[in-house]
Formats: C-alpha cells, structure tokens, sequence
C-alpha cells in the first residue's frame, strides 16, 4: 500500500520519463513515429506470404462480422503479442541498463519499468489506430462500440506484460542470463500461442491425441494454460469477431493481471533497496 | 535552539566483498552454491546530528566511508541497521547530470532532470529561468545536450539540482568541476542556499573550501566517527593525523 502511495506521487517522473523514451527513440530519424509501424508491418507481410499464400492456410470467419482474412486475422493478434514481447524483452534489461541512475539519484525504481510500458503501450495505440481503419476499410462496423472494451483489454494486458518485466529485470540483476533467457523464451511463447494460426487446429490435433498418458487431460488443456492465448483469444473476439468475449474469459486475463503485477510490485518493494548495491 | 534537519542514529553498513561473484545460472547450478563472500563493514555505529539550516562537511581518507555515508544520506544505499532521520525534503547531487538524455535537448533535460530529483511540473516552469540564467547555456538550449562541451554539461546538472530547493541537499564532490567563475557562482548559491534556511550535507577533499563553506564537519575514519565539530580545528586535527601517517 505505502509501495502505491510513492507510485502516485512520482507520476510526473513517469510522465517524463515515458516521454524520454518515446521522443529520445525517434530523435534525427526522418520518418520518426511511423518507424514504430515498420516492424509489425514487415511481420504481416512475412507472415501473411508464408502462411496464407504459401501453406494457404484458411482464416475463420468472423462471427458475427463475417470478416475473412488472414492478413487481419493475424494482426488481431500479432499487435497485442507484439507489444507483450517488447516489454518483457526490453524490460528484462531496464534496471540493468539503468545503473548509472540507479546508483546517482533516489526515486521509486518502479517507474523505470513503468515508463517503458507505457512508452511501448503509446506505439502500441498508434498501431491499434492503423488496424480499426483497415477493420472499417473490411467493414467490421461493429467494431466501433467495442472500443472502449479494447482500450480496457488493452491496459490489462499492460498490467500484466509489466507485472512479468518487472520480476524479469530483478532476476537479470542477479543472473544477467535471464536477458538470454528471456529472447528464447519469447521464441517458444510467440509459437505456442495462436497468433499465426487458429487455435481450432490445436483442437483438433488434440482430440485426436485424447487423454494425455490415460488421464483425461489433454493437450489442448494444457496449451490453454498460456495466459498469452487468453489476452490474444479476448482480443482477436472483440476486433476480428466484434463480440464482448465471455465473462469466464474475461476473469481469467484479470486474474493473471492481477497475479503477475502484485508479483512485480512484491519483488520490486523487496528488493528495491539493494538494487544500487548489486549493480 | 534549532532542530535538526537530520539525524543518523548508529548505522552500520555491510558490504559483501566476493571473491567468485556468480552471475550466471550456469554457475550457480555446477556448484551448487550461489556464491563465497566475506563480510566488509563500511560503516561501524556512525551518529551523527545535523542542524537546521547548517552547512556540515564529511572529511576522511579515500576509503574511510565517507562516501558511503552519503550514498545513505542519498538513499541510494539503505543502512545495514540503524536509522536516518530527515525533517524536511532531501535531494541529492552525487554526479552532475545523471539521467541527462544525450539526444534530448537542454529545454527537454532541464524537465527529465527536474522531476528525477523530485521536482513537480509546476515548480520547474517556475524556476527555468532560474536555471538557465545561473548555467549560461541560454544560446544553447535547444540543442541536444550531447553537443555539450562538458562544462556546460555539468554547469546545467548543477544548476538543476541547486534550483530543486529541497530542505536538505546531500552533495558529492562536485564543485571542483567547472571553471573558476562558476565555482564562484556556486559557493554564491549555496550561501544563499544557507541562508534560506536550507541544510546543506557536503563531501570535499578540497580542505580550503570545507573549511570556508561548512559550520561544522565530521571526521570519518575507517567505518567510524573520529570526531565531530567547528570546522577549523576538525580540519587541523584530521590533516596533522594525515602528515604523521
């Protein structure tokens, strides 16, 4: 509680240094801004090349939108995955990359993650921006009232992308492989979560499997277990399918929300103070 | 008589000295053990009281702790035991302009830099002329800070730091940077500094300059207060101490 009081109070700090990290990023580039587009773009281009034109890979349909695309369809939940993974994966390193601050001046080190979430959560929105026009452009209408609900999905999946960099960037102070780690793991993550192809084809997969080893757990329980499925499940219902998603759903990308910041702030108000020693 | 501004009651301060750091999970999964280290103890039972609106010194051998001691005054370091007391707002100015952003400029920096050290939006707009009068980087605010020469750097550091007006201003080695006519300017600040009130906490190996800013001064020796008083005689003590070494 105390932990909260000191984070509201340096919310100017945070203000700052989100803006640093925002304007200090595109400084002397001549495109500015619009480089936060290049990347998720080249994904789509890749992404949609291999797997709609060369696996020919069908999309599903929308329900009730009637949107058909792969192209869309990938987005809808590539842009979430894609920003969860730079947080966690330029996250790991923002206390490390920060000891000269850390070891010079006093300030609540939570803000430090925290300016990186938002500054990534700013390009995030513009990228969001870009996919609602191209939804409008498919005419998936119905995506207008929803939008509030995606801007609170949104900052949901924030709370927990930071929760989870927060434990990360503690750990790389003691162990710096956990900055190797993390870029493998994100490899493995990004396959094992629905973004590429429809989780329909896990399901199908795993009920011809059954029961794991006798047992009536399958695969496809197991591989729901990803929180990333849930957030990228909810997202892909609201933008791609223009439904709310259901309420047991919604409880559980809240859970883990809630789960992984209560663990960063856990580990951060423990070991906050040492921080400038074991740099 | 006046309060005190700040009081260290008995603080220790333990550092590990590691003779194998393990950084990496490899390592620590082939021993089996994290890592050996054996116990330093920077700072022994260090008090101290500090009054209201004084200037006070900490003089000492490289190593002695001083340092130390001001990186807990800074709270950048957290006592190993014991407790530090403040009555007031604290700030700290250990290096000039850490958190400067190179390709930002010196407008952009003097907003970056203020609200690291705690300050609100309101009270920079209300000082930024302060600042840029007192660093004489007027011509060349817009320009990022990375074309800098480094006076000007560590004057725009300085003078944000000065202009944060905390109640108690906890100070490194600092004012040996810069040219003479800023030095000047600086020992100027902290006069009025003084004489606002403010408490001022300082670390200097330059004597002459303790010796003319400071009230009273701390001797620091190995982990432990070696004596604390008037500035002059804690002066002559320490460098007759030093001479007979």
């Amino acid at each position: 509680m105390r932990y909260l009081r000191e984070l509201f109070a340096s919310r100017e700090l945070l203000w700052n240094l989100t803006q640093r990290e925002i304007r200090g990023k595109y400084k002397r580039t001549a495109l500015g801004q619009l480089w936060s587009l290049a990347n998720p773009l080249a994904a789509i281009l890749i992404y949609t090349f291999v797997f709609s034109f060369v696996f020919q890979l069908e999309a599903p349909v929308g329900d009730p939108s009637g949107v058909q695309n792969y192209a869309l369809f990938l987005v809808c939940g590539l842009l979430p995955w894609l920003f969860f993974s730079r947080v966690l994966g330029q996250g790991v390193e923002i206390i490390v990359n920060n000891a000269g601050l850390i070891q010079k001046v006093y300030f609540p080190r939570v803000v430090l993650p925290l300016s990186l979430t938002s500054a990534i959560f700013f390009s995030w929105l513009f990228e969001m921006a870009v996919l609602v026009a191209a939804l409008l452009i498919v005419q998936a209408f119905f995506v207008i009232p929803l939008l509030p609900v995606v801007l609170a999905f949104m900052f949901v999946l924030a709370v927990f992308a930071s929760g989870i960099a927060m434990v990360a960037s503690i750990i790389n102070v003691y162990f710096r492989d956990m900055f190797h780690l993390t870029s493998v793991a994100l490899q493995f993550w990004f396959y094992l979560t629905p973004i590429l192809y429809p989780i329909s084809l896990v399901e199908e997969q795993s009920e011809r499997v059954g029961g794991l080893l006798g047992s009536p757990i399958t695969v496809l329980d197991i591989y729901r277990l990803n929180p990333m499925e849930t957030f990228i499940d909810i997202f892909r219902t609201l933008l791609y399918d223009n439904r709310l998603p259901d309420l047991a759903t919604t409880l559980i990308a809240l859970g883990w929300a809630l789960v992984a910041a209560v663990a960063g702030l856990w580990m951060f108000s423990r070991k906050e103070r040492e921080l400038a020693e074991l740099l | 008589m006046t309060p005190n501004a700040v009081e260290v009651h008995d603080v220790w301060k333990k550092f590990r000295l590691y003779h194998e750091r393990n950084q990496s999970l490899k390592s620590a999964f082939m021993r089996g053990k994290t890592s050996r280290h054996e116990d330093f103890w920077a700072l022994q039972g260090v008090s101290l009281e500090v009054e209201q609106g004084t200037t006070h010194g900490l003089i000492g051998r490289n190593g002695s702790g001083k340092s130390t001691l001001l990186k807990c005054l800074a709270k950048i370091y957290w006592p190993t035991q014991g407790e530090i007391h403040y009555n007031g707002t604290m700030a700290s100015l250990l290096e000039v302009g850490s958190g400067f952003h190179l390709e930002l400029s010196g407008r952009e920096n003097i907003y970056l830099n203020g609200s690291i050290l705690g300050m609100s939006k309101k009270a920079i707009d209300a000082k930024f002329d302060d600042i840029v009068d007192f660093s004489g980087i007027e011509r060349f605010l817009d320009q990022p800070v990375k074309n800098y020469s480094s006076g000007m750097y560590v004057r725009l550091g300085f003078s944000i730091a000065i202009n944060v007006e905390p109640d108690i201003l906890v100070v490194d080695e600092v004012l040996s940077v810069g040219d003479a006519e800023f030095q000047e300017k600086s020992i100027q600040k902290f006069a009025d500094f003084k004489k606002a009130g403010r408490t001022i906490i300082i670390v200097s190996h330059a004597m002459a300059l303790m010796d003319e800013l400071c009230d009273r001064i701390t001797w620091i020796d190995s982990g432990k207060v070696v004596e604390t008083g008037k500035s002059s005689p804690v002066i002559q003590n320490y460098l007759e101490a030093q001479r007979q070494k």
